[in-house]
């Protein structure tokens, strides 16, 4: 690099180094805040009493828990941050987000609507293993590994369906009134979608800070290791309840 | 060529599976050894135990209402009658091992009765011996029932206890004077005392011995 463009880079990056911060702390307590309503990630509280009270229409409230369930999900968080880890073009964002939403939205509103039932921890557990999934494709394990490479588009599209069930299990874990269910259901899709641009804006504002310095090249194997280890802990965990540990 | 998505370099595939296998032993290592002792009570590797994330585990537990229940005024019992007397020592409040509290239970099937009396000497004020008379069900797998008879401050008590279901009930006592005391519990009736150490008597009291004998060796 010419050391012209060089100074330029520091000088940007010097400039550009609060936002980074300011960004990945807020990260941060987003991740905290996931925690705390951590590992059995659900509707709780006060938030589940809301929806069992629900008697009709009420998109907003239901938009907000869409969101909040989104923004607090480090599940669906760490699939989307492995799926657009290495994705530097815009548009190649836009339509692997596009399909992942495609995929969850189906089955979040056929799931609901049909009643049809999953059981929540298998679904939790196909979750992480989705997870881990992204990651080993990341870098490049289904290549180097089994000499051949899965149709990524499909793949997310795919594990799309299945957060879709993890959605709706979660919602249909309590008594939903059928009077407006349709619209609050909507309200509740279109609430994880806004959800999700607020987690990708954020993860995109530390990814692209992020690939302009060196650490990017050195750390982003280490990262995608962590998010396969982390897709392995929700996997055997959410399998170790569904095989009975939960029932205590 | 590089998948849209990817690393620009894939990694070795040796390379990859050790990676791979060191993220599975590592994720293995913290479920197995923290999340299920901590969220499940199931401790395979045992570190649960060690590291005393197990303690972060309690059962499920369901409120009982006890002040509902009804049995018959008369009623017999297989099993034969008996009295105990225990003598509870309870160090002064802040003791640093805990020793200012602790809990006695004993085992009654539903419906058992017991009649009991308990007091303890040596506090000044009788607002500073707090005890919570309850018990819950001890099915191992299943949630708790808890009933709840009687959480107050004072220095003694007597009256009975018709069981409302199979399980463990008794007193926690808190001393909570500047004066190390002895609780004297006498009770009576269809009942089984809980072996030391066992769940509801984890504080290992022994009884019918006076007071300087009564905590077993550990």
């Amino acid at each position: 690099m010419p050391a012209a463009a060089r100074s330029f880079c520091c000088r940007a990056m010097r400039r550009t180094a609060p936002i980074v911060w300011a960004t990945a702390i807020l990260g941060v307590l987003i991740v905290g805040a996931g925690i705390e309503s951590a590992l059995g990630h659900g509707i709780g509280g006060k938030d589940a009493a809301f929806v069992a009270s629900t008697k009709s229409a009420d998109i907003l409230p239901f938009m907000y828990l869409g969101a909040k369930h989104m923004v607090t999900g480090y599940d669906h968080i760490l699939f989307i941050l492995g799926v657009i880890f290495f994705l530097y073009r815009l548009r190649d964002v836009l339509i692997y987000v596009t399909l992942f939403s495609i995929g969850h939205s189906i089955t979040l509103l056929a799931g609901v609507l049909m009643k049809i039932d999953v059981n929540a921890y298998l679904v939790d557990a196909i979750i992480g293993v989705s997870v881990a999934y992204k990651a080993f494709d990341n870098l490049g394990g289904f290549k180097t590994v089994f000499g051949v490479q899965p149709n990524n588009k499909i793949a997310v599209a795919g594990f799309g369906l299945v957060h879709g069930f993890g959605l709706a299990t979660k919602l249909q874990e309590f008594k939903l009134n059928p009077n407006g269910l349709v619209a609050n259901m909507v309200g509740f899709n279109v609430g994880v979608e806004i959800g999700q641009l607020i987690v990708l804006a954020i993860m995109l504002v530390i990814m692209l800070q992020w690939r302009k310095t060196a650490s990017f090249e050195r750390f982003a194997v280490a990262a995608n290791v962590l998010i396969l280890t982390a897709g392995f802990v929700l996997m055997e965990y959410q399998f170790a309840a569904y095989f009975g540990a939960a029932k205590v | 060529m590089t998948t849209e998505g990817q690393i620009s370099n894939p990694l070795p595939a040796g390379k990859m599976l050790a990676l791979t296998a060191v993220a599975l032993v590592v994720a293995s290592l913290v479920v197995f050894g923290a999340i299920l002792p901590a969220e499940f009570n199931w401790d395979p590797l045992g570190l649960g135990r060690v590291t005393g994330l197990s303690r972060l585990w309690a059962p499920k537990q369901v409120a009982f209402d006890a002040s509902g229940s009804s049995v018959p005024v008369a009623r017999e019992y297989a099993v034969g009658f008996r009295s105990d007397t225990i003598e509870i020592p309870l160090r002064p409040d802040g003791d640093r091992r805990g020793g200012d509290e602790l809990e006695y239970k004993v085992r009654m099937a539903k419906d058992a009765t017991l009649v009991f009396e308990w007091s303890v000497a040596d506090i000044p004020n009788p607002e500073e011996f707090y005890y919570d008379f309850h018990g819950h069900t001890t099915v191992p797998g299943a949630e708790m029932t808890v009933a709840t008879y009687k959480q107050a401050t004072g220095t003694s008590a007597n009256g009975a206890l018709t069981a409302p279901f199979d399980g463990i009930h008794g007193w926690f006592f808190q001393n909570q004077s500047v004066n190390p005391v002895v609780v004297r519990v006498k009770i009576s009736g269809f009942y089984e005392l809980i072996p030391p150490g066992e769940a509801g008597n984890e504080a290992r009291i022994v009884a019918n011995v006076p007071a300087d004998k009564a905590l077993g060796a550990k």
